[in-house]
């Protein structure tokens, strides 16, 4: 064991805590002694700092000041009404849910049956599947820290068998508290190939106490399988929310994923992407709102190995008061992996001069027959464009809303599910309304 | 009544002094047209009506109706009735122009106070008005101004000016970059809200417009000041004379 001497009051809280609930976390064996290597593997590092490039803008150990305590394992009994009240526009989706309260799964909350899919609770039997989370995804400190803490999550399987259109599973990360709490969660997707699912992760609260988060998501998607998987992040002001996203997508697969972050604190969400089958098509866009001291970052790395796949990345960011965004963009493109198309856009509206934005594309090509290319811009609202509308009758407020919600809500059009659209877009309009 | 009285106006930004005692009246139901060669000022005059930003008004006054307009905001002045038709309109991307064309109304009938439309009446509305000036379905349902043509981008200004029922329309430039099709089209548009209860004030660089939309009377405007002031023929005049005429008359 690699004893280094922690830095941090929030570092030190952590091995204190993981001391004391380590025997009470599930998994026996094998999974307890995968725990405590990723406890010393995340000793070795501590919380990344700004001197760490990948956190360069983004300093989870000035923002994490103190470490919350561990969530009770047991989940606290939940009212169904208040649960539905909290999340908002996404109740009224129809479908299939499993639901996870202070980082434990509540099955009287949850659909007992889910064609199709295969599920399990991350916290039963041996959680050893962690192994195949990616060397990329592995190298962040912050995936050490889950695993050590990991207390529940949904391991499922999705049926290549039957080609089922339109099946939606929305999985709900409920936050309770009335004390702040610290929630880990990890979850492994499978999809078998030419399978097809729509997978919704929201992260909600109903508690008043900061929370904060931590989650990782690892999916892999077999040789043709078709997957939208969208995020949506209302904790509104939790404290911290970590996320993870550990991506593997086989030969002509098509994949978009989507994170909307409304407002909530300190965020950093990672995103890592595999794609070692050739002709897939990855499409990874996403929407950070921010206000207040909010601070949220989008760090991806998109690796191409083999030939003809096509990768797309729009992300936005609407900023307000003194609120920060990150975008930074990594793609590698193999020597093996000609005929790459890849494109990437970063844009950021800026609606107060303390606001700031923070773009990093980046291209590794060491193919020679490839498209790739990238943008950037940041900019306030357009006064001419202000001054038009206005001209034609409309006040200034309107004028400015419709501009901002243009912009904001263009991101959405890369959510193909009409229903998710239509909730994101209400996320998203209730984010704006509430102050603007 | 328009009523404009020895009005100095300067850029904000370098304090260039454009207009230096611009003095007109347009009575109710007239058409007055503004010709004046390039950088005379006749873009100012009409960014300085519609209330844009950039502009320091340093003396003088714009009268509609008998009230100054010079502190109203540009929503107050468009429910005033005051309409700008662009010389350059704005692409607004992310804005359906249906979606902008129901807000625009929506928000003037509200500030003229009257019964917003219900969605059908509006619907029916915008059909007609759009047939007539050959806007399509397709055009109203593109984000504004978007990928539109030169002369889509002007058909939609008039197309604007008629739903939105103003009672002064300024026309800037709006025959710059169109063929002689496109012109019949749009001053068709513009000619069929002639009547006693609206004043135009069409601005031009050349005379062949005013061959569509005939004019009341013609002020010539150059060096920041109204040089001359006539019928339509003055415009046929400046046509074969040019504008050289008013060189020497510079303040």
């Amino acid at each position: 064991m690699i004893v280094t001497l922690m830095k941090t009051e929030a570092e030190e809280a952590l091995a204190r805590q993981f001391a004391a609930v380590a025997s009470s976390l599930p998994g026996t064996g094998v999974a307890a002694a995968r725990r405590a290597a990723a406890m010393d593997r995340f000793r070795e590092t501590g919380l990344p700092h700004r001197r760490i490039e990948e956190f360069k803008y983004s300093d989870v150990r000035s923002a994490l000041k103190t470490a919350f305590a561990p969530a009770d394992v047991q989940a606290p009994i939940v009212d169904a009404n208040a649960i539905e009240a909290a999340l908002g526009p996404v109740a009224s989706l129809d479908a299939d849910r499993l639901v996870f309260v202070d980082g434990a799964f509540v099955q009287s909350l949850s659909s007992s049956e889910i064609a199709g899919v295969t599920f399990r609770r991350f916290a039963t039997g041996q959680p050893t599947d962690d192994a195949a989370f990616s060397a990329i995804a592995g190298a962040n400190p912050l995936l050490a820290l889950n695993e050590a803490f990991a207390s529940d999550g949904a391991v499922i399987s999705v049926d290549g068998a039957r080609k089922l259109a339109g099946r939606l599973l929305v999985i709900l990360y409920l936050h309770t508290a009335r004390e702040p709490r610290r929630v880990t969660t990890r979850n492994l997707i499978e999809v078998a190939a030419n399978a097809r699912i729509d997978l919704v992760e929201v992260h909600a609260r109903i508690g008043t106490a900061a929370v904060q988060t931590s989650t990782a998501t690892r999916l892999v998607a077999g040789d043709g399988a078709e997957v939208a998987h969208i995020k949506i992040d209302r904790e509104i002001s939790a404290a911290t929310h970590l996320s993870l996203w550990d991506l593997e997508l086989g030969a002509a697969t098509v994949y978009r994923g989507f994170q909307l972050t409304a407002g909530a604190g300190f965020v950093r969400n990672d995103i890592v992407a595999r794609l070692p089958g050739a002709d897939a098509k990855f499409d990874v866009s996403g929407l950070m709102l921010g206000r207040g001291d909010d601070h949220v970052d989008t760090t991806l790395v998109v690796d191409h190995i083999a030939t003809g796949c096509e990768s797309r990345e729009l992300f936005k960011a609407v900023l307000d008061d003194r609120a920060r965004a990150v975008f930074q963009g990594k793609v590698i493109v193999a020597p093996e992996a000609q005929k790459t198309d890849g494109k990437q856009m970063s844009q950021a509206l800026l609606l107060a001069d303390d606001v700031e934005f923070y773009s990093k594309p980046e291209l590794e090509i060491y193919a020679d027959d490839v498209a790739c290319g990238h943008g950037a811009t940041a900019a306030e609202l357009d006064e001419s464009m202000l001054f038009y509308l206005r001209s034609r009758g409309i006040g200034l407020a309107e004028a400015r809303s419709l501009l901002i919600e243009s912009f904001a809500l263009e991101t959405l059009e890369k959510i193909e599910n009409d229903d998710i659209r239509a909730v994101a877009r209400s996320v998203v309009i209730t984010w704006l309304g509430a102050d603007l | 009544m328009l009523e404009i009285k020895d009005l100095t106006v300067r850029i904000a930004e370098d304090g260039k002094e454009i207009l230096k005692g611009v003095t007109l009246s347009v009575p109710d139901g007239e058409v007055h047209a503004i010709m004046g060669p390039n950088g005379s000022g006749k873009s100012t005059l009409a960014y300085v009506i519609a209330g844009r930003d950039g502009y320091e008004v340093t003396g003088g006054d714009i009268l509609w109706n008998g009230t100054s307009i010079l502190e109203m905001e540009p929503d107050e002045r468009a429910a005033a009735g005051v309409f700008l038709a662009f010389q350059y309109p704005i692409e607004i991307p992310g804005v359906a122009t249906m979606t902008f064309l129901r807000t625009a109304l929506n928000s003037l009938k509200k500030k003229r106070g009257q019964a917003e439309l219900t969605t059908p009446d509006f619907l029916r509305l915008i059909r007609a008005k759009a047939a007539e000036l050959g806007v399509t379905d397709e055009m109203l349902k593109r984000p504004l101004n978007v990928g539109f043509s030169g002369g889509e981008k002007k058909r939609m200004e008039v197309l604007q000016m008629t739903m939105l029922d103003p009672s002064l329309c300024v026309l800037d430039e709006t025959d710059s970059g169109l063929d002689i099709d496109a012109i019949r089209i749009v001053a068709d548009g513009a000619n069929r809200l002639r009547g006693p209860g609206r004043s135009m004030l069409v601005i031009t660089h050349y005379q062949r417009l005013l061959d569509f939309i005939v004019p009341d009377k013609v002020h010539v405007l150059a060096h920041g000041r109204i040089q001359k002031t006539g019928g339509k023929e003055l415009a046929l005049e400046l046509e074969k004379s040019g504008y050289a005429g008013f060189a020497g008359k510079a303040a």
